[in-house]
């Protein structure tokens, strides 16, 4: 029952998308030209199923404090590497905090960095697919922490370098969903050209940054991680009284 | 720079709207912004945008987030000009490039390249106005509705961004009296002097962290269900600023289903406005969506029409 009861909600919001899908396949001028309020709702979507997937768990006062911590540090990276144009801490910061902290609170600090660094930067079409390609960064180096802890730092540079890349690609989305026409895949390919040498300086820097900082970070991160686990153990007296 | 984007009080009528009613009002602008292909239609979104940024005081963002615009233009217009293929109106044919296919530059595809840059001058001046109007504080306090935690994250997180970054300027200030320039000297050298600011930081505030959580436990943080205290009140300046968005919105839909409002790009350009039924559709759209504008330039004016709404 609990199981159907929490079900409800996701299987609501993919229905919706989906019936979005089928009108837009019924008649395609309704949506008007291009897919861009169609990619717009996916994208929504996803990051509603990540944040309703962290509101349904458990967590602490000091999870919450530190996901928030994390978040605002890889936010406010980007203002002393703001003259560097595309090198960014932010990509590092959350690939390190998911790696350690795990997938849920690496999608929370990555999303967080976005949303909060916009407050101040400017809020643009840009920060949802910001906020879920820095959620993903994050998302996919926490499962990376999981199921390959023993990770060496080139593996861990060489993933660094692939989301300089990645994160490029899905922010070319929104504009090549949205404003171009043919929507084929050289059109993406010309799209993702045009953003090349942004997305190279990027995976470079953010290679730099993990090959010279990532150990340490790493090790402070670790240590404070350990922090968190905390067990109450229970009281000797009331273990004696239960009931007093 | 950065506190020019940041939301600044000046107890405008947009700025005094419920947060519920601006944010579905700005998410009908993006919604049709998405939908209309059609250059008419979409010049009097942008003349609705005008009129809100400047009823916001807007200006100079608006400005800055036009220059910002122009970057991603560019792009947008040489793909979709040499790339689409199905105008029929050549007017130049270039090379075979391997992996693009021949080159072709149509009347029909730079009208459609002029058509998505309005497009986007519009999503992106949207953005600037959520930027003016909208408090991110009383954001977040609806959103604690129904997303406590994701709330509280963001709250914390929004709290911390401007101490944090005067605690990196502090921080910054002691490595410069200790020797460290971080204005001379190569790239690497500049990161690294910037990185190790970072991982200072980075200590700093995981200690800071674990405070405020002692601090949230204190206050009772996840005993049980969080109450929520709501303060913002709906008014009828919400109700005639969301109806008018929402009557637009159905105006807009209905344009698409019947084609009054659609457009052809290709493969020969269509009629911009196909009969009186489009340009009516058009002027009441542009209107609905005015009446924020409209209620902010009488609200200024009259105090009467000021207290009753």
């Amino acid at each position: 029952m609990c199981f159907w009861k929490k079900a409800v909600f996701p299987f609501l919001v993919v229905c919706i998308v989906a019936l979005l899908l089928v009108i837009s396949r019924i008649n395609p001028q309704l949506f008007g030209q291009g897919w861009g309020l169609i990619a717009l709702v996916i994208i929504v979507a996803a990051i509603i199923l990540f944040y309703w997937r962290f509101e349904q768990r458990k967590a602490s006062s000091r999870e919450v404090a530190v996901v928030a911590v994390l978040g605002t540090i890889a936010a406010a990276g980007r203002i002393p590497f703001a003259v560097f144009p595309s090198i960014q801490p932010v990509t590092f910061i959350v690939i390190v905090s998911g790696y350690i902290f795990g997938p849920q609170a690496g999608f929370m600090a990555g999303s967080t960095a976005a949303l909060v660094s916009n407050f101040f930067l400017g809020q643009g079409p840009w920060t949802p697919w910001q906020m879920l390609a820095w959620g993903l960064a994050g998302a996919s180096a926490g499962l990376m922490g999981k199921y390959f802890p023993t990770a060496g730092k080139t593996c861990m540079t060489l993933f660094c370098v692939v989301w300089g890349y990645l994160f490029g690609w899905i922010l070319n989305l929104w504009t090549w969903a949205g404003f171009i026409n043919p929507l084929n895949w050289q059109s993406f390919v010309a799209t993702c050209a045009a953003s090349f040498w942004f997305d190279t300086f990027h995976a470079a820097g953010n290679a730099v940054f993990y090959l010279f900082f990532g150990p340490s970070f790493i090790k402070i991160l670790r240590r404070y991680h350990r922090k968190l686990k905390v067990v109450f153990l229970p009281d000797a007296n009331c273990a004696h009284f239960p009931h007093g | 720079m950065y506190e020019n984007f940041f939301y600044q009080d000046k107890g405008l009528f947009l700025q005094s709207l419920h947060p519920a009613a601006i944010l579905a009002y700005l998410c009908i602008l993006l919604v049709l912004a998405l939908l209309f292909s059609n250059p008419v239609y979409l010049v009097g979104l942008l003349l609705v945008l005008v009129l809100n940024i400047s009823a916001a005081q807007g200006g100079e963002v608006w400005g800055i987030y036009l220059k910002i615009g122009l970057g991603f233009a560019l792009p947008i217009i040489i793909i979709n000009a040499l790339l689409a293929r199905g105008g029929e109106t050549i007017i130049w044919a270039g090379p075979n490039i391997p992996v693009l296919g021949r080159l072709t530059i149509s009347l029909e595809a730079i009208c459609y390249s002029a058509a998505m840059s309005v497009r986007l001058f519009i999503v992106i001046s949207i953005f600037c106005l959520y930027n003016l109007v909208v408090h991110p504080d009383r954001v977040l306090a609806l959103l604690s509705r129904f997303a406590s935690k994701t709330a509280l994250i963001l709250s914390l997180a929004t709290r911390l961004f401007p101490s944090m970054v005067r605690q990196m300027a502090n921080i910054q200030e002691a490595m410069m009296i200790r020797g460290v320039d971080f204005q001379t000297g190569n790239l690497k050298q500049k990161l690294k002097s910037h990185a190790v600011l970072i991982n200072i930081l980075l200590l700093s505030s995981l200690e800071d962290s674990l405070e405020i959580a002692e601090a949230m436990h204190a206050r009772a943080f996840g005993s049980g269900p969080r109450s929520s205290y709501q303060r913002h009140v709906w008014r009828p300046r919400d109700s005639f600023c969301l109806g008018g968005a929402i009557l637009a919105f159905g105006l807009a839909v209905c344009a698409q289903i019947t084609g009054y409002s659609t457009f052809e790009f290709y493969p020969r350009l269509g009629c911009l406005l196909k009969n009186t039924m489009a340009v009516f559709n058009l002027v009441f759209i542009v209107v609905f969506l005015s009446v924020p504008a409209v209620l902010s330039w009488g609200w200024r004016r009259c105090p009467y029409f000021n207290a009753k709404i």
